[in-house]
Parts: structure tokens; sequence; C-alpha cells
């Protein structure tokens, strides 16, 4: 079967314009402009079959939007080739249009002064899509996603949450065959994140789509996702199946806890003590070596305990583990 | 472009007018703010135009202070019935949320225009009622000739759809030059100059309107707004080539513009 995403040798840079500092660099510049070309991305290969979900993440400045732009058909690479449902994005951006959804999490496509019903109705005019399968479509879809209530109220009164949920109905009203997601649980809270994924997850597997996913995030790819390309100064550092990235990265969690007491001392195996302070005490657990729940019960067991989280550690960290790994690896070959 | 896809590509652009023009029905402030300042701007200058033509002879031959305040009513109809598209485009630009607009399977400036149409059509159907009562209440009347007004009523609309165009050119410089206000500053003002606005172009000296004539502002406040000084067909048709010639000529450009700046796109984060 022929990938629904293949990516070869992808590079993409910018020109960029560097101003000097202070008064005469401000002069200076009027009259000479410097430039400088930064590489977003480098060299970049991957294919993704029909249907599979997949989590594209890395730090800050990665690669990650760019690379999801091009292939989406608004940014055109500098060199190699992208292929997107067998089309060129670059060249053929309305044709695939027809075929993809995207979300961009910080960024809305809804009209903020209409109901989300209303722009649900002008997409549908937009993809052509037939009267009574776009009705049998959006009533799944708003049923599914919960927004009966929200859909007539203008867009710009709803909470994050709820505008996430018209937005990934919006996505999908055209029956996408991938599905590209840009931070689609960015600013939610916990309760509205944990619906999203879940929606996602539902849905990926309910209409079959490809879902490419890009997230700082480590509980969206453990949630929607079952493959992990792991990107880093434009360049592929990791691709592997979320079981194998999960066994060798993310071995550890976080806990941070609140205690009446001034400070909670935590002598276990596996568990190391972070930088904390008063009151308020950060805890590595090491997954291999001591599960969270008996963490948690020693910790209850000891101080009265005023509040706790567990948290994945940041992907920051997460990605510095993994170059950290790929940097020796490279060294002992 | 095919019959069947200029249909298709017809209903989905009329599609998102109407929204537009929706939205911009909702912003009922707006509107009666824009209704206001057309009063307030028609009552002014009619008193100008008490003031300097008095009893006196007519300015024009053929036109009198009723004729010229009419003028001015059918002048600012037009300019203000146009929103401010290149503002709509800057802010894209600015904030990246143009990256969402291009995964849709239409055009990003084709969908501007679109809105800002929808948008000018109700300004047009509101403004206009608005412009005839102050001018009638100020001008005593209809002009002599009342016929030439239904002539400037569709040369109107079609001289705001080329102020639209030019909106649009100008909210792609952004692309260039990230801020458009002095490129829009500089335009208005030479719309206000060379077309017309406040006085017919038969009172400037022969040079400077021989150097109006050459530009398209003439054509979109100028050439409508003498329609009040009396029923003139051949004036009229003459207008109306201009407008679809330098709607062509405009189109084009954007066209260009279009596709030199989606090859400097880059998007705010990322």
């Amino acid at each position: 079967m022929a990938p629904a995403i293949e990516l070869e040798n992808l590079r993409k840079t910018f020109r960029v314009t560097e101003r000097a500092h202070g008064l005469a660099g401000s002069l200076r510049a009027l009259f000479v402009r410097r430039t400088r070309e930064v590489v977003a991305v480098d060299d970049l290969s991957f294919a993704i079959a029909p249907g599979e979900r997949v989590a594209f993440v890395g730090p800050n400045g990665a690669g990650k939007s760019t690379t999801l732009k091009i292939l989406s058909g608004i940014l055109q690479p500098t060199a190699g080739r992208v292929r997107v449902l067998g089309l060129e994005p670059g060249r053929e951006r309305t044709r695939l249009a027809y075929r993809i959804g995207a979300v961009f999490g910080q960024r809305s496509q809804l009209w903020s002064h209409l109901p989300a019903a209303d722009t649900f109705d002008l997409l549908a005019r937009i993809y052509e899509l037939e009267p009574a399968e776009y009705r049998r479509r959006r009533d799944d879809l708003v049923a599914s996603f919960e927004i009966a209530q929200v859909v007539e109220k203008p867009v710009r009164q709803l909470s994050l949450g709820e505008r996430m949920r018209c937005e990934l109905v919006a996505s999908l009203l055209h029956r996408p065959e991938i599905l590209f997601l840009d931070e689609p649980t960015i600013g939610l809270d916990v309760v509205a994140k944990a619906t999203i994924r879940d929606l996602l997850r539902e849905r990926g597997r309910l209409d079959g789509c490809t879902i490419l996913l890009t997230s700082h995030d480590t509980g969206d790819m453990e949630s929607v996702c079952e493959r992990v390309l792991v990107i880093h100064h434009g360049r592929l550092l990791l691709d592997r199946s979320l079981a194998t990235l999960r066994r060798g990265f993310i071995a550890k969690k976080r806990v941070s806890v609140v205690t009446e007491e001034v400070e909670l001392r935590v002598d276990l195996p596996g568990v190391r003590r972070l930088p904390s302070a008063s009151h308020r005490t950060e805890l590595e657990v090491d997954l291999d070596v001591i599960g969270v729940d008996r963490v948690v019960a020693a910790i209850v067991a000891g101080a009265r305990v005023l509040d706790l989280s567990v948290e994945d550690p940041p992907m920051e960290e997460i990605v510095s583990a993994i170059y950290a790994g790929a940097a020796r690896s490279v060294s002992r070959a | 472009m095919t019959a069947d896809r200029f249909v298709r590509s017809t209903r989905k652009y009329g599609a998102i007018a109407l929204v537009s023009a929706r939205r911009a029905l909702a912003e009922r402030s707006v509107l009666a703010g824009r209704a206001l300042f057309l009063g307030v701007i028609v009552f002014i200058f009619s008193r100008v135009w008490e003031t300097v033509l008095g009893q006196g002879p007519q300015a024009i031959p053929g036109a009198g202070k009723r004729e010229l305040i009419w003028y001015l009513a059918v002048t600012e109809w037009c300019l203000l019935s146009v929103p401010h598209l290149f503002l709509a485009i800057e802010a894209d630009v600015r904030s990246g949320d143009i990256a969402c607009r291009l995964v849709r399977p239409v055009s990003y400036l084709g969908t501007q225009i679109a809105e800002a149409l929808g948008e000018t059509g109700l300004r047009l159907l509101v403004l206009g009622p608005t412009g005839a009562a102050v001018a009638f209440w100020m001008a005593g009347g209809f002009p002599e000739d009342p016929r030439g007004l239904l002539l400037a009523l569709p040369l109107g609309a079609l001289a705001s759809v080329l102020a639209v165009l030019s909106t649009a050119a100008i909210g792609l410089s952004a692309f260039w030059i990230v801020d458009t206000s002095p490129v829009y500053w500089i335009w208005q003002k030479l719309v206000f100059v060379l077309g017309g606005l406040l006085l017919p172009l038969e009172l400037y000296p022969d040079w400077l309107r021989t150097l109006a004539r050459c530009s398209p502002f003439p054509a979109m406040l100028w050439g409508p707004g003498r329609m009040a000084f009396g029923f003139a067909p051949e004036a009229a048709l003459v207008t109306l080539l201009e407008l679809l010639a330098w709607g062509v000529g405009i189109g084009v450009g954007l066209a260009w513009l279009s596709r030199s700046a989606r090859a400097r796109l880059t998007v705010s984060g990322g």
C-alpha cells in the first residue's frame, strides 16, 4: 500500500533579517540589509502508512510546525521530495485541501463572531459536501464531541476546551484522510486535555484517518499515537513505536507534593528528590524500580498532604535524553 | 476555467460574502457609526458649499449648490462603504493566522475579497438611504434632473468593488513591509485629491485634472458622483468602461502580488 505521507530529504530554509543593536545599527540597517539563512528542516525523511497515528515531537524550534505546514501545502520546501496522498502539496494545495484536515491549537479556523454551527454550514459549502450527507456527518460529530449545547453560541464566547472541540469537528466534517494536529491540547486544563485525547483516539479508530500530531505534551502522544518521530534541529532523531519509546525514555514520572510539614522525607529506592521549596517537594520516580502507587502511598502515610500531582517529564528532558542516547550511539559507531 | 468550476467557485465565495454581510449586520454599532459619520460629513460640507456659493452663479455649468451636495453624498457613499480589508490581511500575515486559511480548498485572497464585498454590499444598502436622506434635507430636494442618481447607483457599487480590490493589494504589501498603514495613508490621500471626493474635477486646474484622469481614482468617485449633475448616459458609459478596465488591471496586479506573496510566505511561530 502506498504511504499516506512520504518525505525524502526534505529541507526548508528561511532568510531572516539581522539588525544591529543601538541607534547606529538602526541607521546602518536603512542602507545595508544583513540577512542570515536559518535551517528549519534539514534532510528529513520518513513515511507514514494510511491509518497510522503518529506523534511528531521535539523541543521549540525543532521544525515540527514547519514540516506540518509543508505537508499541508502552506509552505514550499526548499529542497527534497514530498508526497501526501500521492499529491505534491506545494503545487496541488487546493486538491489536497479536500482530502486533509488541520487543527492549529494556537489559532482558530472558526469565524469568531459566528456560532460554530454557521461555520460548519459554510465549510460544507467550501468543501462542496452533499447537503444530506453533510447533515448526517455534522450531527454524528456534534453528538460524538458533545457540543450540541454550544454550537449556537458565538465562538468568541466559548471556553478554550469547547472551542477546541468545535475546531476538531470543523476539521473532520469533510472526512479527511489525513488529520494534521499542531498542539491540539495547548492551554487546556487536565480534564479538557483528557477529553480531547479520548475523542481523537476514537475518531481515528472510527474514521480510519491518518493522524500526524505535534505536541510538547507527552500525554498527547501516549494517549493518541502508536508511533513517535522525534525531531531536533530540523533532523529526525528517532523513529520508534510508542511502546519502545516508553520502555526506553519515559521510564520516569514526576511527583509534586504540597504538605503541611515544611519538609517531606521519602526514603524509597528509585525515588530521587529534585530541587524543592519549603512545604513543596518535587520527586522523580524511576518506574523500573518502583511504581508510582507505592510512592504515593508512602507519602500519604507519612505526611499531611494538601496537594499532589503526578506528571510525565517535560518533552525537553525526553528529547535531551534521546539526543544524548543518539550522540552516544554515533560516537560508539 | 470550466463553466462548472466557475459556478462552484461562485457558490463558495457567494456563501462567504453572505456570511460576512450577516456578521456586518450583527455589528450594529459599527454600522451606525459609519452612517452617523456620513451624515455629519454631508451636513458639514453642505454648509461649506452654501457659504462658498451663496446665491451666486453656478460653480460648474449645470450644477448648483443642490447638485454639489448630492455629488458629495454619492462620493462619500462610495468611499465609506469600503471596509478596511488591508488591516484584516495585515493582521493575518503578522499573527500567522494565514496558515489556518490556507488549508481550505479556496483561495486566501478570494476569501478575503469575498468577505470584504459582503460587508461592502451591506454598507452600500445602509449608507445609501442615509446619505440620500441627509442630502435631500440639506439640499432641499433632489437634483434638478434626478434620473442621473439612478445611474450613480450601479456605478457607485462598482466603484466600491474597485476600491476593495485596491485595498486588497495594499493588504498584500504586508508580506514585504509588515505595516501597511503608510501605503493605505498615501492611497487614501490620492483618492481624496485625484478622485475628487469633495470637489468635482471640473473645478480643478487643467494640469491636475489631466493628471487625475490618468489614474483609477476619478472612476471611483468623480465618475459616479457627477451623475448628480444630470442624466448623462454617455458619461456613465465612459465611467463604466473605466471601472471595468481598471478592475481588470488591478485584478491582474493582485494575481501577480498574490503569487509573489506566497513565495515569500513564512508563518509566525513555525
